[in-house]
């Protein structure tokens, strides 16, 4: 089996915002649609005795989504990878699935053409990988620090599992038992 | 039109049957994979461009190049800027008053005739000098320009060169003979990045220094009065009070000189005048520093046994050295003089030195600069004031360059006139009237220094042309606007400003669209039109040029678009402690010059000493009262570089407004919260940002983002402030009068100055004319012009220089150098040996001094390079027949074998009467019709095919001991 997951980095991302860029070129989205923020609380502590840290956010291609089953038209789903996804032709634009996520990663915005609504999110760049299969989301390839790696959690020789397994990681809001399947590395001190 | 099945939702599949997928298949039929390289910064990342019908369909990052598949969110947008709606396509010609934004569009060869025609008229009437050109970063074919100005004959051309790395590395180039850029970081230990911010302005170098971070436990020590994004990787973090630099470069020399933690063997070997240095460097301790840094001595201690006993180790070069106005040159004086002491010079895991490329052409030899006649060289606005970065100090250095090295360094960049005087010329006529200003690559107004005198000037000036991708608040103002060719429309060579000795390259994707002309063109059109000659300019096309560069590396190539498909990159074989080698460093001494010779030859002083910042507490205590804070310009930030990408939404949303840091324990002092927008005042003007509360700074220091306008503004609207191009263009606090800038390089004040911060009342909000008028000098408080730029002084005195007798007899077109007590050949700069002989310094090989050939030790003969001849000792050509020597006249010289005869008019021996040719190397006879090989007894056939001989008279083959063959 394959299971699709992301590692981040935080010890190596340095908040240039070129995956979020990279994203919005390529899946060609509006100019208000962002599928991967990167968030920071901005430069904390008292000068000089400072530290900052970069949060790049995605959907979490979670485990047990609280979207997928929400959904009334099936438009919502899940590979079996793990990638869950809508499909827009048959999707209602209900927006059941933006209200049952729990980390706000689902754009139901740009709703005004009535024949495209449909509800957005990211996809871990499920046509790419559908036309190349060794593909990588546009976020993890244009990364210069290469703080998003991509893999397979299945396959132990694949990067993310040897991080996953070496290093410590945190997953985001694991208390609402949808597993997560972002795995963040981190950044304790300030150097990397 | 699509079916409707079972899977579909009906109606949706009809109408939108398309938007499941928005991926573009790359390996679909016809389309084309282009190796091409990034055009947003200087870093020029790999990018694999995807065409299909004359068009790029997709790109993304090389991962196969050193940004291994990275690309930022500039580089990812390269199709959006290519396709942008507001880029200029077509040559636009003023027809309304100037700035009203009114054109005609023409076609571009009757643009550049235009052009050409007016230049001439004013070369004509005023001389060729009223013509200056303006640059900004290294991004376009320079050499180009150059070739441009110098067969025109003027000597105005200048970049924003002085406010990136040029005053850095002839300062270098004077201590150590070449700039010490190359950091070799896979074997260093330790890394101080100064004044630079890669994580914001060079993504690969970033991911390098994070890579061997956690590889090799690289140390970075960073210096950085803002906490950086790199600041918050590094190990060890001095955030100084900004401009203060050259006190804390002063203080770690002195440290690692006291407490005795330099190479004492390397010092002793290598370098020239430390004595005097350390008599100089006496005073400038830790404690004396930390006043001036704000840093506590310790730290400053840390750093420099962090630094000196972690060897080998690399200091990098960072912008903020070249930006702090009079103190830029004593910064990366003393940083130089560090890596030195330390023996951490072109040494393995040290700062390497490349010295010009020897094995292609550099961009100097394109540039024609012989052609530029003395006379006009001395019209050099600037070169009077600001030496070494102008004829006067370039001519030393070069010169200096081709006696060490063999060749030197482009004179675009590392030999120009001073921009900003420039500017100013064109407002006082003085030191005389530049008439017209062609402007390419560069918006003046938000990159030079003292924006609201550089927006009158373009405003003022009498002919002006810019070549750019948009209406700029400058191209606003011309009277000609050329659209330039884009990313992925133009081929790109990287060779460091011509500095260096690898190079890289890029194709272009696709041809330029619409009207569209990368710069060479540009160039070498008004050239032509301007009555150069095709001889002058012999490449068609930039590819044909940039073959030509590198023509000289001997790859199976036939042209630009193979050597890039091929090859993309040439690196020299590794080569470090390359002094040993040459026994010398490459300076005029051969040795690390402590005590600069060149510096004091131009009339400056040959050691850093103590310089503070335009404005600072020390030297201008009065105006610490009105202006309180310590203001910091510039540093690439994310997502812009320099004044661009403010017209690309998709870029701009991630910093829509001019924000600027400052601390909360200040910003509460203040009464100003996140986001309010405020003035920052200098005595020279004041403009509006909007305030980041973060404790990124110090409570008593500003930090400002460089370069903003308002592209999404009618420039037209407005004209004392188009596009909003000085309301909050920090350039517009910034002073380039001359008291304020460096005296040996001419870099303006962008550092350290005093400000002050305040809300924009409810009254008081809106910016006006009277915010940003210009003056000059600039702190005068009355606009106007109160001092002529001849008038006005640098911030030291020039020291005189006595040039020491001459003890030697200098032969007729010989010269002598003071430093060496060498003799060198005009015109080659080889040097005259103690036996007569010249020496080439590139090969290290000796030269006949009458003939200018080298001379072969194996075959001990001369060898005129130039046409491949060769010649006797006696300079009598040596001939060669089927390429075997022969010796016309003479007796032979190797024993001849019986069989043979000895023809001595022919020079060679031969076997009966048959055409053949003897080579006593091999023993077999050739002809020198066909070169093929015949035995030395009958004259037989050689078939190597069969590995028999042939009787060509009978037909017969025989084997190798002559026994027939049936």
């Amino acid at each position: 089996m394959t299971r699709y997951v992301m590692v981040i980095d935080q010890r190596r991302c340095i908040g240039c915002h070129s995956c979020t860029v990279a994203c919005r070129v390529w899946n060609k989205l509006p100019l208000d649609i962002i599928y991967n923020p990167v968030v920071s609380e901005g430069v904390q502590g008292t000068w000089p005795n400072v530290h900052r840290n970069w949060t790049p956010l995605l959907c979490m291609h979670c485990e047990n989504p609280e979207c997928v089953p929400c959904c009334p038209s099936g438009a919502s789903q899940q590979d079996d990878d793990g990638t869950v996804w809508v499909d827009p032709k048959k999707c209602l634009s209900c927006k059941v699935c933006v209200n049952a996520c729990p980390y706000g990663m689902r754009d139901a915005s740009h709703m005004e053409n009535r024949m495209h609504r449909f509800v957005r999110k990211c996809t871990f760049c499920r046509d790419k990988r559908q036309l190349d299969p060794d593909a990588q989301p546009y976020c993890v390839e244009t990364c210069h620090q290469k703080a998003r790696i991509f893999g397979d959690l299945d396959d132990p020789n694949s990067e993310v599992s040897k991080l996953i397994g070496s290093v410590k990681t945190d997953r985001i809001f694991t208390e609402f038992g949808t597993e997560p399947q972002i795995y963040y590395i981190p950044c304790l001190g300030g150097q990397a | 039109m699509a079916e409707i099945s079972k899977e579909s939702t009906g109606f949706k599949d009809l109408v939108c049957p398309d938007i499941v997928s928005t991926e573009v298949d790359v390996n679909a039929p016809g389309v084309e994979m282009v190796k091409s390289l990034c055009y947003f910064c200087h870093a020029n990342c790999g990018v694999l461009a995807y065409v299909k019908d004359g068009d790029v369909i997709k790109i993304k990052g090389d991962p196969d190049y050193s940004n291994k598949g990275g690309l930022c969110c500039r580089g990812t947008s390269a199709l959006l800027h290519v396709n942008h709606p507001a880029r200029v396509n077509h040559v636009l010609k003023r027809v309304g008053e100037k700035g009203e934004g009114k054109w005609e569009q023409i076609p571009y060869e009757q643009g550049i005739q235009e052009v050409a025609d007016r230049l001439n008229q004013i070369k004509a009437e005023s001389g060729a000098e009223a013509v200056a050109s303006a640059g900004g970063t290294t991004r376009t074919d320079d050499f180009a320009r150059r070739r441009f100005l110098n067969l025109f004959g003027t000597p105005n051309g200048f970049h924003n060169a002085l406010l990136c790395w040029i005053p850095t590395f002839m300062t270098e180039t004077c201590v150590c003979g070449w700039s010490p850029f190359e950091t070799d970081l896979g074997a260093a230990k330790s890394l101080i990045l100064w004044g630079m911010n890669p994580g914001a302005s060079s993504l690969p170098s970033m991911r390098g220094y994070t890579d061997l971070q956690m590889q090799t436990g690289l140390k970075v020590i960073m210096v950085d009065p803002r906490y950086s994004e790199t600041a918050s990787k590094a190990d060890l973090w001095l955030p100084l009070r900004p401009g203060s630099d050259s006190a804390l470069a002063l203080a770690l020399l002195h440290t690692i000189i006291f407490e005795g933690l330099y190479d004492w063997e390397f010092v002793e070997k290598w370098c020239d005048g430390f004595e005097e240095l350390q008599d100089r460097m006496i005073d400038y301790s830790p404690e004396w520093a930390s006043t001036i840094t704000w840093l506590d001595p310790e730290q400053i201690r840390a750093a420099a046994r962090l630094y000196a006993m972690n060897k080998p180790g690399c200091i990098q070069w960072g912008c903020t050295w070249d930006q702090m106005g009079r103190a830029s040159t004593t910064v990366a004086h003393a940083l130089t003089l560090i890596r030195a002491i330390c023996g951490n010079l072109d040494v393995p895991g040290g700062d390497g030195m490349p010295g010009p490329a020897i094995n292609y052409l550099t961009d100097e030899e394109m540039e024609l600069n012989d052609r530029l006649p003395e006379e006009q060289k001395a019209k050099q606005i600037g070169s009077n004031k600001f030496k070494l970065t102008s004829w006067p100090g370039y001519q030393l250095i070069s010169d200096n360059a081709k006696r060490t090295w063999g060749k030197t360094l482009p004179a675009e960049w590392f030999c120009e006139a001073h921009g900003p005087s420039v500017f100013k010329a064109i407002l006082t006529g003085d030191p005389y009237q530049v008439r017209a200003l062609i402007v390419n690559a560069t918006n003046p107004v938000n990159s030079y220094g003292d924006a609201k005198m550089t927006l009158a000037a373009l405003k003022k000036c009498e002919f002006l042309v810019t070549v750019d991708y948009w209406i700029t608040p400058t191209a606003l103002m011309s009277d000609y606007v050329f659209p330039a060719a884009g990313a992925l429309e133009r081929p790109i060579i990287v060779t460091h400003y011509g500095a260096t000795d690898s190079v890289m390259g890029g194709r272009r994707a696709i041809q330029p669209k619409y009207d569209r002309h990368d710069d060479f063109t540009f160039w070498r059109m008004l050239g032509l039109a301007c009555g150069q000659s095709e001889e002058d300019w012999p490449w068609e096309t930039i590819e044909d040029a940039y073959s030509e560069i590198i023509k000289p590396l001997g790859l199976p190539i036939s042209g630009w678009d193979e050597f890039v498909d091929n090859f993309r990159m040439y690196y020299p074989p590794l080569h470090q402690s390359k002094f040993i080698d040459n026994n010398g460093f490459w300076t005029p001494s051969g040795k690390i010059e402590c005590n600069s010779t060149i510096m004091r030859q131009l009339g400056y002083d040959g050691m850093p000493s103590y310089t503070g910042t335009a404005e600072n507490p020390e030297d201008t205590p009065e105006l610490l009262e009105e202006y309180p804070l310590v203001l910091t310009t510039g540093g690439g930030f994310m997502p812009f570089h320099h004044s661009e990408h403010f017209n690309m939404p998709n870029i701009r949303y991630l910093y829509p407004d001019p924000y600027f840091y400052i601390n909360p324990d200040c910003a509460e002092k203040l009464n100003i919260e996140q986001g309010d927008w405020c003035w920052i005042e200098t005595r020279r003007g004041r403009i509006k940002m909007r305030a980041n509360v973060e404790p990124i700074v110090d409570p008593r220091v500003i930090m400002c983002p460089r370069g903003w306008w308002f592209p999404e503004r009618d420039g037209s609207a407005d004209l004392d402030n188009p596009f909003g191009c000085l309301e909050s263009n920090v350039n517009t606090l910034t002073s380039v009068d001359d008291i304020d800038c460096d005296p040996k390089g001419g870099s303006w004040s962008n550092r350290g100055m005093l400000c002050k911060v305040y809300k924009c009342g409810e009254f008081d909000k809106v910016f006006k004319p009277e915010d940003a008028q210009f003056s000059i000098p600039s702190s005068a408080k009355e606009p106007g012009i109160h001092e002529m730029p001849s008038d006005q002084k640098l911030c030291v005195e020039p020291i005189p220089f006595e040039m020491p007798e001459c003890t030697k007899e200098v032969p007729e077109g010989y010269y002598w150098v003071w430093q060496n007590d060498g003799i060198y050949q005009k015109g080659t700069h080889f040097k005259l040996d103690d036996s007569g002989w010249l020496i080439d310094p590139k090969t290290k090989s000796y030269i006949d001094a009458y003939t200018g050939w080298r001379y072969d030790g194996n075959e001990q003969c001369l060898v005129d390079d130039a046409t491949g001849k060769k010649y006797t000792m006696e300079r009598v050509e040596i001939t060669y027949v089927a390429g075997v020597r022969t010796y016309p006249g003479q007796e032979a010289p190797y024993a001849v074998p019986d069989q043979l005869t000895w023809d001595q008019e022919k020079g060679y021996a031969v076997l009966g009467d048959k055409p053949y040719v003897y080579d006593p190397n091999s023993g077999w006879m050739l002809d020198p019709a066909t070169g093929a090989y015949h035995d030395a007894y009958y004259g037989w056939l050689y078939d190597a095919s069969a590995n028999c001989l042939v009787d060509e008279a009978t037909g017969n083959r025989y084997d190798m001991s002559y026994q027939p063959l049936q």
